[in-house]
């Protein structure tokens, strides 16, 4: 197993926080920016409850990149003017970061959302989970191979316009 | 003194295309549309089988504040029981899904068998004189089953459920696979902040306008009606779907392809009252199940499924779609979602709601209209005010 370096776990880091800085200031291209441009990037979020169940349907399945490209049209062009914005915050810890022998780490990360409705002007959780990501870190930069977002909210008390 | 249930201080308009907001809003409504419709004499899906493939298998939900569990028994056999012990009432499961032979409640131990029957009470020597466990199975509301599909209620009243489908029967059975061997891909489960009537009440106006990806993915609008099924409220929506062509919108556009259904029964929809619907759209099979929390607040379950004898090539397809298309974050329905939310707080104005698009007369109730008419909704609105007992002012 390879061993798992400061220099990794600060690009790891890094990474995960240009994520939900792209999130939380609705870059949606910063967003996409933070996956690996390889055919099979992947972004899904789905439910523990899913997981638990062996249940395959997830809530958002981006599971190419030209899916991802695609999610970043919905959110900029088709749904544009329809919905009731909100602001996020994301919150994340790292919990774990396993080496794997291919280049890449396996990390995951606690996360919690806390979202604020601009018509409400109220700021409530949005949801909790965990990121379960597998980040590459070839030529000195990392990206996101796969993004997993497992929430423990099996009921969302909301619509989700964003990525989580 | 007990006002009268009757009118309930409601003026409803003369004009059938229009709905008082106040039934959106008010709160001792609400309460009484709980005991004469989600209590009252309607049928309710509350799950399919092929979420309880397995002998054991169970899941729990609510109709209203009532809790159920659906299981499928080591015999086989598919029941429904009150969520409650038989002894003091105290909810017996709390997961929404597993599998198991016995369901024990932990307050006094009482235990019963997977068909309900009770197998176990401590101390029962010490019970009233005469003592029966078969007088205490766990109680269980009328159910009936459609292809696989599940439905209770709590009323004596209620008809047979043949004859509470009406003629949304073949609409059903076609979303259903006609024979209901569905296999369960997932949920999308979430609470909208709105009345229940104003989820349901989506129309057939709007798609083309309210959703963007309509038109930016080429879809046109193809030959389709929808109809009334009779006289208690449910609607059935027919239409083909024009194959997404020419348009570069999607980088992927495998995630819209009709890869096992007919497009020119590309989207069908059926509407049960008060608040299910079956939907095939694309490749899609989805039932929602939805439950009314309070006046302000309705939980929504978007079931989907592939079918027993899909291709593994077919079933993930059905998955990668279903998982895109509708639902809380799906491209064709997220915005729905939001319009739900809006509505609601729009309907605490005073005054109606007034319906435009196909409305031919404002003294009667249609039964058949065109694909993108929003008057296929007053049926509806009519059944729920009989069932009210809201009366029409005069004209």
């Amino acid at each position: 197993m390879k061993k798992i370096t400061a220099q990794d776990l600060h690009s790891i880091d890094e990474l995960q926080t240009s994520y939900i800085n792209a999130l939380d200031s609705k870059n949606i291209p910063g967003w996409l920016e933070t996956f690996a441009v390889v055919p099979d990037a992947s972004y899904i979020c789905t439910t523990a409850e899913s997981v638990d169940r062996n249940l395959p349907l997830a809530l958002i399945l981006d599971d190419c990149h030209a899916r991802l490209q695609d999610r970043v049209t919905y959110i900029t062009k088709s749904w544009a003017g329809t919905f009731q914005d909100y602001r996020t915050r994301h919150f994340t810890q790292r919990v774990s970061a396993e080496a794997q022998a291919d280049n890449t780490v396996k990390v995951r990360t606690n996360f919690t959302v806390i979202y604020t409705p601009e018509d409400t002007g109220s700021s409530e959780v949005l949801t909790a989970g965990v990121y379960e990501d597998v980040v590459s870190l070839a030529n000195g930069s990392a990206k996101f191979i796969s993004k997993k977002a497992v929430t423990d909210t099996s009921v969302l008390p909301r619509y989700l316009v964003y990525p989580l | 003194m007990n006002k009268p249930l009757q009118n309930f201080d409601v003026l409803w308009p003369a004009r059938t295309n229009e709905i008082p907001k106040e039934v959106f809003t008010r709160a001792d409504i609400y309460e009484e549309e709980l005991k004469r419709i989600f209590y009252g004499p309607e049928w309710h899906p509350v799950a399919h089988e092929g979420e309880i493939p397995n002998r054991g298998d169970f899941k729990t939900c609510f109709v209203g504040k009532v809790p159920l569990i659906i299981n499928r028994a080591q015999d086989g056999k598919v029941r429904v029981f009150f969520n409650a012990c038989a002894h003091r009432g105290n909810q017996l499961e709390t997961a929404t899904a597993g599998n198991k032979s016995e369901f024990e409640c932990p307050y006094h131990r009482w235990l019963f068998k997977d068909d309900g029957a009770l197998v176990g009470c401590p101390a029962e020597a010490e019970f009233t004189p005469g003592f029966k466990r078969a007088d205490f199975p766990l109680a269980q509301p009328r159910t009936e089953i459609f292809k696989g599909l599940i439905f209770v209620t709590f009323s004596d009243r209620t008809p047979d459920l043949d004859t509470f489908l009406e003629n949304s029967q073949a609409g059903l059975s076609n979303t259903l696979g006609n024979d209901g061997r569905l296999k369960l891909l997932g949920y999308q489960k979430v609470r909208y902040r709105t009345n229940w009537k104003a989820y349901i009440d989506n129309d057939g106006y709007h798609a083309p306008l309210l959703h963007k990806a309509f038109k930016m993915l080429n879809w046109q609008g193809g030959v389709g009606r929808q109809y009334a099924t009779g006289q208690r409220g449910h609607i059935c929506f027919e239409s083909a779907l024009s194959l997404a062509s020419g348009s570069n919108f999607l980088k992927d556009p495998s995630v819209v392809e009709f890869r096992g259904s007919d497009p020119a029964k590309g989207s069908n929809i059926t509407a049960l009252f008060p608040t299910f619907a079956a939907t095939s759209h694309l490749d899609m099979i989805n039932l929602r199940f939805a439950n009314p929390l309070s006046v302000d607040e309705t939980e929504v379950h978007y079931a989907y499924f592939s079918h027993q004898d899909d291709s593994p090539e077919l079933a993930h397809h059905r998955m990668r779609q279903s998982a895109n298309m509708l639902g809380p974050c799906g491209i064709v329905s997220m915005e729905d979602a939001s319009i739900f939310h809006r509505i609601h707080i729009g309907n605490h104005t005073p005054g109606n709601v007034t319906f435009q698009k196909g409305v031919k007369s404002v003294s009667v109730v249609d039964m058949e209209f065109k694909q993108n008419d929003e008057s296929g909704n007053l049926p509806r609105w009519d059944y729920y005010r009989r069932s009210m007992g809201f009366e029409r002012q005069s004209a």
